[in-house]
């Protein structure tokens, strides 16, 4: 009884079919009757053929054409002559007034069928063979209704009624049926008066409205294409040569590729009659889950929810709807409906119901599979913020699957623990992960977090390698390179020689686990069995699902014509499920990140470039959104924060798409293509004069800009402006990220300019979003408590400073945050530096500098030797030259890879060395002093920072005072007032962001 | 007593409109209201009484204008409207139709009535109508088995009939009964709020028809909109408020008001039947007995409300007389869902789980919402060990009813089951939060806490105590409290919760192995606390039973009398000899 799936395919007679074998009829009208429609030519009854085979192949569709939709296509497709089908389609149609007429039209259609003996043929008769695909189809017709009964013919009988008269008032205004059907929908009617409680105010209205057209707009699974590809054949092609038969074919595929607006339709109550199979509504469903997961929190909740609503009304024995509405409300963040959808889900479904259900072998499995259900809510609790829930949840799904000996789940579940682990601050797993699965606790060896990870990992890791669940085996080895990334393998059993023990992290183990996950792309042929963690769903239910769906067409039709490889090209994208290019994707970001904690600036720009540039389709918007942050704040660092945004030209824009693709898909043979695809954009661009983007390359514009910026520096474009277009593409999507994106960079500014006021506002605001209620982000956390220790410094409140990031420096330690611990003792250095305590800030900072140096952190390590050479500095003149070696020692790092503070820092400290160097004379050697202070003074004037550049102007004064020459002098110290001034009197003048906030 | 009085003949008055309309159901209730009044013995006669009901129509019709014209109403009370009469050549059509539609042809009934526009023609149109779409519809169900299930056919005409009583509303003609089916096409439309203040109009100015009252407390589920609906000082009043407290599980209030009405309505077998409900709900079960034999006894052939009578016989074990039961409904009329259901509770409680999911299966197709066949159809699935079929029949009943706590605790018991006691967790949460008082579900909660997986056993003692606090019939929670706190290391406690255990074992005079454990731990517990006084007690308890545990109470006693007297004894020995 639980989640059984009814059989598919279903034949079911339909008024659409009956005008199909009316249009039959016309093409091959059978001896006994009179009439014979006289065609124009026979390149017109060939048209007429081909017509109805696309009609015949697409019977299946999830919806089915109105009568005027045929009618339309109809006259697209014949042109002048149309009329006379028309008139004949419509008379036959209404003629149908009686159960009787109907039995009389299929008996008729009887006649059209040729025997198989009647050899003997008329010229100009054309006989259907009863084995050819229109002879099957109209078999099946015929044979749908004579299984009828009596009720059924009926019912048929009135729903041509509809049909013909639907036909009939549509044509003429569309728009005020359109907007009746929205308004005496029954179902909108609760939905409003719910909301009206909620405040429910009417831009909302039209907002939604707008996303339901977008909701709409997606569902174009029926034929497995998207739709730019059509249009881009339709542009090659020329049209309507009948005898270029491979064209015809893709042309008219495309015209019925149906309009989308009227995916809605489908589900009102009224139209049910066109519902078609189970499956088709599950690959509606599959297509929104895909597209939820994609866009997340663009999705309107309601009109979602809404279209949820009549589909489960419409078939309630469908469970699969619950899932959506699961997914959907995660996306919204609301629990509770999210909790009750998911438990109602499972409770009907049994876990049996769409992921790729086998059925099991043995009979001793036949009762569900409710671990799924465990290892779902233990990832909606992950969602939601409840660590310790999930663990729990979790735990229990990997006992039950043990039980049941369920594999795959439990590698999963695995994962996601460890997932779990890596991505929520837990300190301690005492008394939740039980003594059940850990191989270590029963030899009595209590473990911390980070060790129990450890071993989780592998375990999983080698449960996943072994059960061939690819995917699985990617994205662990992408959770692994994450943990090498930010955690000192310590030995597990801390006993014996620790000499033989590296006690550091090692890079070459992170590349090496992050090319073993990107194996995926090359290796993904078929997984047998799988799920994914986060609601993406198999590909082998996909591939079941498109089977009885349209692919077999387009298949067909890419033979062999001059398009091959633009048309494959456009294929392959959507022949390697989205899960797939997501985690590759997400395995660049991971190593934008890398590089980042590494300290290699070009890297980890090229990374998270290309990850903006191939996978911002595939991949969820908030991932998205991270690369973009990723780059913006990169120009914050290497560009500063306004300027003037020049526009940028689309060659190089081709240029560069080219060659990040050629990169990412690998291999020589992608490489042609990418380059026979983009010539092939460039011929349009000069038949057209304008540009077309393919999937792959129909990203927004706005990462076009923003690429080319990073790559082109002839472009100016800085970080503020470059935020901009950022939030215009991220409108609804992932606020957060962009928010903190802009909130950091506001922070940075406002201390940069000595707005302590502001800086304080917004680290404030930085700490609200850190004690978010949707989980606990750790590292938002740090990130918030480190700029207010920052904030606290530049305001010059040592001890307060101090003690902010001392409990911040405790906090990292107990939840083994190592990196940030670097950074925490670096600040505390930078404090006691500026408190004039250099003596302590010593400790500090060499404590800092042995992180980095075991963590691999080469620039946060340049950063901490300059706070030591500083230090050193100010503990008298005497040690300016062990300064000076320090500081040269960290120079090719700095200036390699820093952004431009710390740049113009190193300078300026460089200069302080020889100027306080008693044995240096400026006299002799003054541009040994002067270069380094004017490059500083350039790059800190970019960043508005004024204290430092104060500072440079003061000590360029200085020298220049030394060397006698007066005007220069004067005017370095004009420039010193004037940072001076604006330091003091900060003035709120255009704070293009602030208004905003 | 005047309102009795009153009462009685607004009912009469009330019976006759309503089955003139053909609104049978609330006429039939009222009917039921008004035999319910006690008969004033001084003024009716055995003969009168028999004149009374077998008076001609034309005399009835007579004495129905005669009443009305004159007021007869209390002063609080709304009186009754005149009902306006269709003239002569209208109420020649009106005759027909109505024959028609009692021989349940609507179509013809709704034809014959299309051109007149009384109001009372044009309820009974409309109504028609309304029936002969449901009934297609109903047809359609079964006739469409398409691909996607059934449930996407809808009565056709319930566009056009909304639409013209809409119209109807705004010209202002439109009477009460006509606001009623007003009403009940916008619930069914889904437009709640609009169909509750429709329906609150016509039970303001009608108030006797019983089929609005409930149209409009199935529209109430929160006590919020019940005290937000502004309705008329009348008794019917009451009895709709009585169902819904009902219905929103505010059992005492209910049954406050029934007894209430009781006074006027002493002998009305629908107050006693819904009392037995509230009874139910608060797990009186020997009261509902006596109630349901006291109803039989008046009402043999009755069958509503009985399936929860064979409920209680079902939970006090009553096997004979739920045959009984079985037997009669199934000779009454063995077509009806509560037949199926008693007669599913029967072989549920002969232990043949296969016959008796058959049973609760028709009745579900007699039925398709019909709340607890599918909870008990589900304990049935639980009993035959087929979780996944018991977790799906739960969860339809909780998609019919959200507030059935027996299936959300059913769904709970299904996973736990299952090994799986974290989720299981949530469910059980559900039905303690709708059914706090129940202390089995506290005890089943607190059982799933206690797991070997979970062990979370503060929780689990949180949730004893509360079972602890309800009256635990089976006294599982205070035992189960004591062990607890004893492995958890507090012995003061644990001896606390032995000690109110025992006292609670002594006053029910129940004796066992709980008792010995008690006694055995106290005297442990008091010994090692230096309180030989109370530990000798204790001991002397022991002593009663048979067992190992009496030597132990032996070699305590022994072992307390040797360190209380310490030297003395050895003086003892000493001077022996």
């Amino acid at each position: 009884m639980a989640g059984i799936v009814k059989p598919p395919g279903e034949f079911s007679i339909t008024p659409h079919k009956v005008s199909v074998c009316i249009l039959l009829q016309i093409y091959a009208p059978s001896a006994q009757i009179s009439f014979h429609f006289p065609f124009a030519s026979v390149a017109q009854h060939n048209r007429l053929g081909l017509f109805l085979l696309a009609l015949t192949k697409s019977c299946d569709d999830i919806l089915e054409p109105k009568l005027d939709e045929l009618i339309g296509q109809l006259r697209e497709v014949f042109g002048v002559l149309n009329p006379r089908f028309i008139d004949h389609l419509t008379t036959r149609l209404s003629a149908l007034s009686s159960p009787d007429d109907l039995f009389n039209f299929f008996s008729e259609m009887r006649g059209i069928l040729g025997s198989p003996e009647s050899g003997a043929l008329e010229d100009e008769q054309v006989i259907l063979d009863p084995a050819s695909n229109l002879g099957m189809f109209l078999r099946r017709c015929i044979l749908a209704f004579n299984l009828l009964a009596f009720e059924g013919v009926c019912h048929l009988l009135t729903n041509i009624g509809v049909y013909c008269k639907e036909a009939l008032s549509s044509c003429a205004s569309y728009e005020t049926t359109c907007f009746e059907d929205s308004s005496s929908n029954l179902e909108a009617f609760p939905e409003y008066e719910n909301m009206d409680l909620e405040n429910f105010v009417f831009k909302k209205v039209t907002e939604e409205i707008e996303a339901r057209k977008r909701a709409s707009e997606r569902v174009s699974f029926h034929l497995h294409a998207p739709k730019a590809l059509f249009n881009l054949v339709e542009d090659i092609e020329a049209p309507a040569d009948p005898k270029s038969k491979h064209g015809d074919k893709v042309g008219e595929a495309s015209s019925y590729v149906h309009p989308p607006d009227y995916a809605l339709r489908e589900f009102e109550p009224n139209s049910g009659i066109f519902l078609r199979t189970n499956w088709q509504i599950q690959g509606y469903l599959q297509e929104q889950a895909d597209a939820l997961e994609k866009n997340g929190s663009s999705f309107s909740l309601n009109a979602f929810e809404l279209i949820l609503r009549q589909l489960h009304k419409l078939a309630p024995e469908l469970h699969r709807v619950h899932f959506l509405r699961y997914l959907n409300s995660l996306c919204h963040d609301d629990y509770f409906a999210a909790l009750e959808n998911l438990l109602r889900y499972f409770d009907y479904s049994a876990g049996t119901e769409g992921i790729d259900f086998v059925p099991p072998a043995s009979g001793s499995n036949s009762f569900g599979r409710y671990e799924i259900a465990l290892l779902f809510l233990g990832m909606m609790h992950f969602q939601f913020g409840h660590p310790k829930q999930a663990l729990e949840v979790l735990t229990e799904a990997v006992r039950v699957s043990q039980q049941l000996s369920n594999d795959t789940c439990l590698a999963y579940t695995l994962a996601a623990i460890c997932n779990l682990l890596s991505e929520i601050g837990v300190s301690s797993t005492a008394g939740i992960l039980g003594s059940s699965f850990s191989p270590l606790t029963s030899i009595g060896i209590s473990l911390s977090v980070q060790q129990q990870l450890f071993v989780l990992l592998r375990g999983s890791l080698k449960r996943a390698e072994s059960l061939k669940l690819k995917r699985l085996v990617a994205s662990n080895h992408l959770a692994m390179a994450k943990f090498d990334l930010t955690h000192v393998q310590r030995p597990l059993v801390s006993f014996g020689p620790k000499a033989s023990m590296k006690l550091r992290t090692c890079p070459t183990n992170v590349c090496k686990e992050l090319r073993l996950s990107s194996h995926l792309i090359s290796e993904f042929s078929f997984e047998s069995s799988t799920m994914t963690t986060d609601g993406a769903f198999s590909t082998a239910w996909l591939k079941n699902l498109q089977k009885p769906l349209g692919s077999a067409i387009l298949s067909q039709e890419n033979g062999s014509g001059s398009n091959e490889n633009a048309f494959q090209f456009c294929v392959q994208p959507s022949s390697i499920p989205g899960s797939v290019l997501q985690l590759i994707g997400s395995s660049y970001l991971l190593r934008a990140t890398a590089w980042e904690l590494y300290g290699s600036a070009p890297l980890a720009r090229i990374n998270a470039l290309v990850y903006a540039t191939c996978f911002t389709d595939a991949s969820s918007s908030s991932d998205a959104a991270l690369a973009y942050v990723k780059l913006i704040q990169h120009l914050a660092v290497f560009r500063g924060y306004k300027g003037s945004v020049k526009k940028p030209n689309f060659s190089s824009c081709k240029k560069l798409n080219q060659v990040c693709c050629g990169e990412v898909l690998g291999g020589k043979k992608r490489l042609q293509e990418m380059v026979v695809l983009c010539a092939n954009v460039t011929v349009m661009d000069a038949d057209k004069g304008q540009m077309r983007y393919t999937p792959i390359l129909k990203s927004s514009i706005v990462h076009f800009k923003l690429c080319l910026n990073i790559t082109d520096p002839n472009v100016g474009l800085e970080a503020f402006a470059a935020l901009k277009l950022a939030e215009e593409k991220f409108l609804s999507v992932s606020k957060s990220r962009i928010l903190i994106l802009k909130l950091q960079l506001l922070h940075e500014r406002a201390l940069h300019r000595g707005h302590l006021k502001l800086a304080q506002q917004v680290c404030d605001e930085l700490g609200v979003l850190a004690s978010s209620v949707t989980g606990v982000d750790m590292e938002l956390k740090t990130e918030a408590s480190l700029r207010h220790a920052r904030t606290l410094l530049a305001a010059n409140q040592y001890s307060e400073a101090a003690a902010v990031a001392h409990s911040l420096f405790c906090m990292c330690y107990k939840f083994n945050l190592q990196v940030e611990n670097a950074t925490v003792l670096l600040l505390l250095a930078e404090v006691h530096k500026r408190s004039g305590n250099a003596v302590l800030g010593l400790p500090y900072a060499l404590a800092s500098l042995s992180f980095c140096q075991s963590f691999n952190l080469d620039l946060l390590k340049a950063s901490a030797t300059l706070t030591l050479a500083e230090l050193w500095l100010s503990l008298g003149s005497n040690h300016a030259k062990r300064a000076l070696s320090l500081i040269q020692g960290a120079l090719p790092m700095i200036l390699g890879h820093g952004g431009l503070e710390l740049r113009a820092r190193a300078y300026i400290a460089e200069a302080k060395c020889y100027l306080s160097d008693p044995s240096f004379s400026v006299s002799e050697n003054s541009e040994v002093v002067l270069d380094p202070l004017s490059q500083a003074s350039v790059e800190l004037q970019v960043l508005e920072y004024h204290e430092l550049a104060a500072e440079t102007f003061y000590l360029m004064a200085i020298v220049f005072h030394k060397l006698g020459q007066l005007e220069e002098r004067e005017e370095a110290a004009n420039s010193f007032k004037k940072h001076m001034m604006a330091l003091e009197n900060p003035l709120d003048d255009e704070d293009p962001l602030f208004n905003v906030l | 007593m005047n309102s009795k009085e009153s009462c009685r003949s607004e009912l009469r008055i009330a019976i006759r409109q309503l089955s003139d309309r053909c609104l049978y159901t609330a006429s039939k209730w009222a009917a039921e209201q008004l035999m319910g009044i006690e008969q004033d013995p001084a003024n009716f006669t055995p003969s009168n009484t028999r004149f009374q009901w077998g008076s001609s129509s034309i005399r009835r019709r007579f004495r129905t204008n005669e009443i009305t014209s004159t007021p007869i109403a209390g002063v609080s009370y709304v009186s009754t409207p005149v009902m306006e009469e269709d003239d002569a050549v209208d109420g020649d059509f009106y005759l027909l139709a109505k024959s028609y539609f009692d021989c349940r042809e609507y179509r013809r009934a709704a034809h014959v009535l299309r051109d007149q526009t009384g109001k009372k023609s044009v309820f009974l149109r409309c109504y028609a109508l309304y029936l002969a779409g449901e009934k297609r519809k109903e047809e359609e169900v079964i006739e469409l088995e398409g691909p996607l299930g059934k449930s996407d056919s809808v009565n056709c005409e319930l566009v056009s009939l909304e639409r013209e009583l809409s119209t109807l509303r705004k010209n202002g003609s439109i009477d009460p009964f006509g606001l009623y089916l007003y009403g009940l096409f916008l619930k069914e439309k889904g437009s709640e709020t609009v169909a509750r203040t429709v329906l609150v109009e016509s039970v303001n100015s009608y108030p006797w028809n019983w089929n609005a009252w409930s149209e409009l407390q199935s529209l109430c589920t929160t006590i919020d909109t019940l005290n937000s609906l502004n309705l008329n000082n009348h008794w019917m009043k009451d009895f709709f408020l009585a169902s819904a407290y009902q219905e929103i599980r505010m059992h005492s209030e209910s049954l406050a008001k029934y007894e209430y009405l009781q006074g006027t309505f002493g002998y009305s077998n629908y107050i006693q039947a819904q009392i037995a409900k509230a009874q139910y709900s608060l797990r009186e079960f020997q009261q509902v007995e006596t109630i349901f034999e006291e109803l039989l006894r008046n009402d043999p052939y009755r069958v509503e409300d009985m399936d929860m009578y064979s409920n209680v016989l079902y939970a006090n074990e009553c096997s004979s007389a739920l045959s009984y039961l079985a037997h009669r409904v199934f000779m009454t009329d063995k077509y009806r869902p509560e037949s199926c259901c008693i007669i599913g509770n029967y072989y549920s409680l002969k232990g043949q789980h296969e016959k008796s999911v058959m049973y609760f299966r028709r009745a579900l197709k007699l039925n398709k919402n019909y709340l607890s066949a599918w909870t008990l159809m589900g304990h049935e699935y639980i009993e035959m060990k087929n979780t996944p079929a018991a977790v799906d029949a739960y969860r339809r009943a909780i998609d019919i009813n959200p507030c059935d706590y027996r299936a959300w605790y059913g769904l709970g018991q299904a996973y736990e089951m299952m090994g799986m006691p974290f989720y299981a967790l949530h469910y059980f949460r559900k039905s303690v939060f709708l059914q706090p008082n129940d202390s089995r579900l506290w005890i089943s909660m607190a059982h799933c806490y206690e797991t070997d997986q979970l062990r979370m056993l503060e929780e689990a003692i949180k949730c004893y105590r509360r079972a602890a606090n309800c009256n635990d019939r089976e006294a599982i929670a205070l035992h189960q409290l004591a062990k607890l706190q004893y492995e958890l290391g507090r012995p003061e406690e644990a001896a606390f919760y032995y000690k109110k255990d025992l006292e609670r074992m002594e006053a029910e005079e129940r004796e066992g192995p709980n008792m010995v454990e008690a006694l055995l731990y106290l005297a442990t517990y008091y010994k090692t606390q230096k309180r030989f006084d109370e530990a000798e007690v204790y001991c002397t308890r022991l002593l009663d039973f048979t067992g190992p545990e009496k030597e132990t109470a032996k070699s305590l006693l022994r072992g307390m009398r040797t360190t209380q007297s310490g030297f003395p004894s050895m003086d003892v020995e000493h001077f022996s000899p």
